[in-house]
């Protein structure tokens, strides 16, 4: 790791102020940026410690639950109204990481996740997102935990987040303050794809804090489920997965929210492939009818081709544990 | 084999530079002046700094860490004190010392000083003896020879103490002295641009650590403060070897600046026993033979030391446990056994 100065923050202003400074990075929790300091991946020349802002809380407001953004990984998933009311929130974080790593990671920090692609995180390979412009060794290397969705012909990173996936499907809104004021961003527009420029990741101007996640308490997310399909039982990434959330009244879909994970180069969510569920009764038909949506336009490589049949299995599955839910 | 090179007799240690070994001989330090807190090595080296005087090299430098032992180099003229977490400072003059110890005016002498002051270990050199390697040496012997009067690992110990007898000769001979071109700091983890001071509560013991704010909670541990226990293992937050409780939730070490926990009650597995008597955790990892290697032992045994006070009062079943120590790999595949010796913790609790 090469050296940092360091800066802890005692309150919101003090940390956008020092974060206003070009070159500095926010630290939380650390699992993600110590670890790609330590690979050299990222190496701001200062990080600020917001790690003990008063941040921490999880409120009911206003039709929904605002989850402070150092609120950490295991406070979520641990947290009563969000396992009564956004249940795939909880599936969602409890599947990732580890009982270490969860006790450590932010949400904040969760929804600025970097790609775990392999070529990333090694400095001896080409990457667009860690050297714009500089090329991409995946598109012709070893691509099974690559996307097939969103992907641009400079990157095809897998996005490797389990919440930001429940988070989409259950209409999520990111709160972040910074020397502009205070703005909401709906989850959909937080993360960017790749395109032309792999480099940009966030819709966040530079020195932005994260200050909350705020997310609806609707029906269908009562009702809401995480699958997630992985080479291990535990501790893995996301080969594919799904969060599912259906509101079912009088034998008909009145309400869903459908995001797939480990497929996409962000979070995806298929506005489409929802309103197709829409006044159908929850069948099986109806599941692989969305499924199918959701995967349009997949492009695949030979090590990743079996995503598509993969995700598509693995929504209907989501689906169908949704519209079974009490 | 028989037009190969001859091997030397097992008794040729003089043709490497050892003229002999005079264990016991030398006079032990004077009682009133007994040395506490840490062990010291002494090299009266007589001739001008230079070619004959050990330098702080890396090698040197661990195993002063790993015997928690404070080097003084001494010469007629001065010398350098070396401590490992420190820059090395200059000495005056020490004749109290040559004299007590009886060091030749014209050969290298080394003398390795126990926790008491007791004169452990005591070698003469040859005048052609390469001395830097033969203090390496002295001291991977030394720690053996203290090992068994210290009853601890050798790791397990207190680095850099100031042992108040040796100390205070040699910090007599500290003041005052000047600061030559030969004694410019070495870079260790502990020098550069952004020193910080920060305290954490480690086992119940409140410890400041002057280090850079990118040295992670783990590094600080092992290579600060001298305690091992905690395991370096894949060093990127993905074995769970670096186990540790922070205000008693368990992270990865490995993935935490030690800034960031400034304040913060740490407790590795050195802090886990009550004296002799071993956590249930660590006993039921002994009944259960649950480890092989022992490398991933401490991180597993720290998870499931939080694992059961997370999951208080609730039932937890084998499948619990398998998810709730997913963290924690083992390449000797003693899964199995870890799992039995959790569950043997839990059905007492």
């Amino acid at each position: 790791m090469r050296l940092i100065h360091f800066q802890r923050a005692s309150g919101i202003d003090e940390a956008l102020r020092a974060g206003s400074v070009p070159d500095t990075a926010f630290l939380a929790g650390g699992t993600s940026l110590v670890d790609l300091m330590k690979l050299e991946v990222l190496h701001p020349a200062r990080v600020v410690d917001v790690g003990r802002l008063a941040l921490t809380r999880i409120d009911s407001e206003g039709g929904g639950l605002r989850i402070g953004a150092l609120a950490t990984n295991t406070d979520v998933a641990q947290n009563g109204e969000v396992k009564k009311k956004l249940p795939a929130l909880s599936e969602a974080l409890l599947s990732g990481a580890s009982p270490q790593l969860r006790n450590a990671a932010t949400v904040g920090g969760n929804l600025l996740q970097r790609t775990r692609c392999a070529y990333y995180r090694d400095l001896a390979t080409a990457c667009n997102k860690r050297n714009p412009g500089g090329g991409c060794d995946a598109l012709q290397g070893w691509t099974r935990m690559h996307a097939v969705l969103g992907t641009s012909d400079h990157c095809i990173a897998a996005h490797p987040s389990d919440m930001c996936v429940a988070l989409a499907a259950l209409d999520a809104t990111v709160r972040v303050r910074g020397a502009a004021g205070e703005r909401d961003i709906p989850f959909a527009e937080l993360h960017l794809l790749p395109g032309e420029h792999p480099e940009r990741e966030f819709a966040l101007a530079p020195g932005e804090l994260i200050i909350s996640v705020f997310v609806p308490v609707t029906p269908q997310a009562a009702r809401s489920r995480y699958l997630k399909v992985r080479d291990r039982a535990s501790y893995a990434f996301a080969l594919a997965s799904c969060a599912a959330a259906l509101h079912v009244e009088g034998g008909r879909i009145r309400a869903a929210g459908l995001a797939l994970g480990g497929v996409g180069t962000k979070p995806w969510r298929v506005p489409e492939a929802e309103a197709a569920l829409i006044g159908k009764a929850p069948s099986a038909e109806a599941f692989a009818r969305a499924a199918e949506i959701a995967l349009r336009g997949a492009r695949t490589r030979p090590d990743n081709a079996f995503k598509v049949e993969l995700a598509r299995r693995t929504a209907v599955r989501a689906l169908r544990r949704a519209a079974e839910a009490t | 084999m028989a037009d190969g090179p001859q091997l030397k007799p097992p008794n040729g240690d003089a043709s490497h530079g050892e003229r002999r070994e005079r264990q016991g001989l030398c006079k032990p330090a004077d009682a009133s002046n007994a040395i506490s807190g840490g062990p010291w090595v002494l090299a009266f080296c007589p001739g001008p700094s230079g070619s004959t005087c050990p330098r702080p090299s890396e090698a040197l430098l661990a195993e002063l860490r790993g015997l928690g032992a404070s080097l003084a180099v001494l010469r007629p003229d001065g010398g350098t004190l070396l401590r490992p977490e420190d820059s090395p400072q200059p000495l005056g003059p020490t004749p109290a010392l040559w004299a007590r110890h009886g060091a030749p005016p014209d050969r290298a002498t080394l003398v390795v000083l126990d926790n008491e002051g007791q004169v452990r270990l005591c070698r003469t050199l040859d005048a052609s003896a390469d001395v830097e390697w033969m203090l390496l040496r002295a001291l991977r012997d030394a720690a053996r020879a203290l090992a068994p009067a210290r009853r601890v690992g050798r790791r397990e110990l207190l680095v850099c103490a100031l042992a108040p007898a040796v100390a205070a000769a040699v910090l007599d001979a500290c003041a005052g002295a000047p600061r030559g071109a030969d004694q410019r700091p070495v870079q260790t983890a502990s020098s550069g641009p952004d020193l910080t001071d920060v305290a954490l509560v480690i086992n119940g013991e409140r410890r400041v650590l002057r280090i850079e704010s990118r040295v992670t909670l783990l590094d600080a541990l092992r290579e600060q403060l001298g305690l091992t226990g905690t395991k370096k293992g894949c060093d990127m937050g993905q074995c769970g070897a670096c186990t540790v409780l922070v205000d008693g939730k368990r992270i990865d070490s490995c993935l935490a600046l030690a800034v960031q926990h400034e304040g913060r009650e740490i407790t590795t597995i050195e802090g886990l026993a009550r004296g002799e008597d071993l956590h249930p955790v660590q006993a039921a990892f002994l009944e259960q033979d649950a480890f092989q290697c022992g490398y991933c032992t401490p991180g597993q045994i720290l998870s499931a030391v939080a694992l059961l006070a997370e999951r208080k009062g609730q039932a937890l079943d084998d499948d619990a446990i398998r998810e709730g120590m997913s963290g924690n790999l083992c390449r000797c595949g003693a899964y199995p056994n870890i799992v039995a010796a959790v569950r043997g913790v839990a059905g007492r609790s």
